[in-house]
């Protein structure tokens, strides 16, 4: 009780809550802006989270990911651009509610929706993950060896429509996780006498390459072939009814938000589906569900309530595989999931043995970040609104700029750069391509971990080769692994037919 | 260059990749296996070697269907029109003078900080990108580029107390 106290009370010390309410309103900032995710904003961040606490950190990234997911919504409502994929949906009614003059009443129900699935799922995610992280506990080397192998096979669908190519991928980050020292001879391993190498490489460099080099990369190449304009107009109506949500509006809606926001929370929790999936099929359950289904796609706010009630509930969510199995379900998740290592904690059950104060800080930042996400929201509307129309010519040179500078930051090392613009070239052919960046980045960020189990379980086993088959969970889990690969070496043979 | 023939070419070297790795890298530059545990070269060789039998796959897939007259689907086969990829990916065709268009002034600053400082490197790198993308205004890109350049100097120098990389001038 003494912890969550403490906890609680670190998480409203002024210095968290300044940070977590920067975090959220760069977030929202960021997010609006077409082309910028919350993900990509993680990474851009992480390098100035190295001078603060533990805490005052993940809170920072927490309010940032939060901010972005709402600000996702904005250029979505305003420009039909959705930012991020998970903001499509919101497009759909939010847009033509924009070209009727009611862009403010649509972003209004973006926002109260977002904070209202946000705050039931950050509750979720407090009543549930502490129980069911003490239940994880019992999970010894076999079984999280084979946990990450499903995950692995699982996540490697995200961000392409080839499981085989996103299998690639993650093992492709497994090959460059296993850079650097070798933990059993403590001997370099494939650093190719490049002393700086000794360390492995680094996530910030490599997340900043492959999520904010390469995106803005290939939006560059756009400008210089079409140029980007952007024109908001009709944003605001002169007319009150026009602009604000009245409560029978959002009453109205409230049916859909909440069944918006379980489809977010049970989707979140399982790795692998994430935020588009969540908000698809929200939307789709609304649409059905609806007395007026032709009136969706047309500007109905019941539209914008499924998707973003069902896209912020992601966000809590999907930290409950993180919490209780050490997983990143998505890829925002696995940027936190870096930033708790950077600041020297494995996330997994045993955090809130080891950690347990700053566990129970971590869920104080998330109710806070809900609150000011709310606030920013509601006081900083139009501010943001502007973001939109900052033109492109100006902000990708400077992100370009930032993403250099950001990865010296880290450890100032011009090394690190070096590595961020290779990564941010194997990003941009991985795009072009079709390989899942996210599937290479979540292997790359498990592969310690996956080779550390292992080790484990050859030790003590003795290679003996039913070590898996004495232990049932982790022989389901690796049934399960095997019927995955199996599937996808299957759809690819029977789709040649 | 069709989709197909361009990632025949991708796939093929990505098997080159592999051989390599399989055949030099991982060889060389493993440690020996100490008598316990795992081989070292246990991960690399299982990662690298998927990657092996997935690209090997989609080759004999391309060549048998081209053999047999058979299309592949169209999300294989073509590029989608630009701009309308939806999702994590942008699958489209690679634009390299574009791209090196971008990366060599990204080299260049790397390796201008070290001779001539960060501030007259980043100055230059700042304009010389903005030109790249087409701005051929004047007032625009140095007033971008003074304050991009001037804010991160600030936060590097007095808000994180980070050492300002190459030689300086104050």
């Amino acid at each position: 009780m003494e912890m969550i106290i403490a906890g609680l009370l670190d998480s409203i010390s002024p210095n968290s809550l300044m940070f977590v309410f920067v975090g959220v309103a760069i977030g929202v900032l960021i997010g609006a802006i077409p082309g910028i995710n919350g993900p990509m904003a993680i990474a851009l961040f992480i390098p100035a989270t190295y001078y603060m606490s533990a805490l005052t950190a993940i809170g920072f990234l927490i309010g940032l990911n939060k901010g972005a997911f709402f600000g996702g919504a904005v250029s979505a409502v305003l420009l039909r651009t959705p930012g991020t994929p998970e903001a499509a949906a919101t497009a759909w009614d939010g847009y033509p509610l924009t070209q009727q003059g009611k862009g403010e009443k649509a972003l209004r129900m973006a926002l109260y929706s977002s904070v209202a699935g946000d705050v039931i799922s950050t509750a979720v995610l407090i009543l549930i993950a502490a129980p069911l992280a003490a239940i994880a506990l019992f999970m010894g080397p076999a079984e999280i060896f084979a946990l990450i192998s499903l995950a692995l096979t699982v996540i490697a669908g995200i961000g392409t429509s080839s499981i085989g190519r996103g299998l690639m991928a993650a093992s492709l980050g497994l090959a460059v996780g296993m850079i650097g020292t070798e933990p059993v001879t403590a001997l370099p391993r494939l650093t190719f006498d490049i002393y700086q190498l000794g360390a492995g490489v680094k996530l910030i460099p490599v997340a900043i390459g492959l999520l904010a080099f390469s995106e803005i990369l290939i939006q560059l190449e756009r400008i210089v072939i079409k140029g980007i304009g952007t024109h908001v107009t009709n944003v605001f109506s002169e007319k009150l009814e026009d602009r604000l949500l009245s409560w029978k509006e959002f009453i109205g809606s409230a049916k859909t938000l909440l069944r918006g926001t379980a489809i977010g929370i049970g989707v979140g929790a399982m790795p692998g589906l994430g935020a588009p999936v969540a908000s698809f099929m929200s939307y789709d359950q609304a649409m059905k569900r609806s007395k007026h289904p032709e009136e969706f796609g047309k500007g109905r706010l019941e539209g914008i309530a499924a998707s973003e009630s069902a896209n912020s509930a992601v966000v809590a969510a999907s930290l409950i595989p993180l919490f209780v199995l050490g997983i990143p379900g998505n890829l925002a998740v696995a940027m936190l999931m870096g930033a708790f290592m950077i600041h020297g904690m494995q996330p997994g059950p045993l955090m809130f043995e080891e950690n347990a104060q700053l566990m129970y800080g971590v869920y104080g930042s998330l109710v806070v970040a809900s609150i000011f996400l709310l606030v920013i929201g509601r006081f900083g509307l139009r501010f943001f609104c502007k973001a939109v129309e900052i033109p492109a010519s100006i902000l990708y040179p400077v992100i370009i700029f930032t993403c250099i500078m950001g990865s010296y930051l880290a450890q100032s090392s011009m090394f690190d750069v070096i590595v961020m613009l290779i990564f941010g070239t194997v990003g941009y052919f991985m795009r072009k391509f079709d390989f899942s960046y996210v599937a290479f980045l979540i292997g790359f960020i498990l592969a310690p971990e996956w080779e550390r189990a292992l080790q484990q379980v050859v030790i003590i086993s003795e290679f003996d080769t039913y070590m898996f088959v004495q232990r049932p969970v982790a022989m389901v889990l690796m049934a399960l692994t095997f019927f995955v690969i199996a599937r996808t070496l299957w759809t690819g043979v029977k789709s040649r037919k | 260059m069709t989709r197909i023939q361009r990632d025949t070419i991708a796939y093929l070297l990505i098997v080159a990749f592999c051989i390599l790795m399989l055949a030099w890298a991982i060889p060389n530059y493993t440690p020996d296996y100490p008598g316990y545990g795992a081989s070292p070269a246990l991960v690399p060789n299982v990662s690298i070697s998927v990657i092996l039998v997935m690209s090997i796959l989609v080759l004999v897939r391309n060549a048998t269907s081209r053999l047999k007259g058979k299309a592949l689907p169209p999300g294989e086969s073509e590029f989608p029109e630009d701009g309308k990829t939806t999702g994590f990916t942008q699958v489209g065709r690679v634009k390299l003078f574009r791209l090196l268009s971008f990366m060599i002034p990204c080299a260049l600053l790397v390796i201008g900080i070290d001779y001539i400082g960060y501030i007259p490197a980043a100055l230059l790198f700042m304009l010389a990108i903005q030109f790249v993308i087409g701005t051929r205004t004047f007032v625009q890109p140095i007033i971008v580029s003074v304050a991009a350049v001037g804010v991160l100097y600030i936060v590097m120098r007095y808000g994180f107390g980070v050492p300002v990389p190459g030689p300086q001038l104050f």
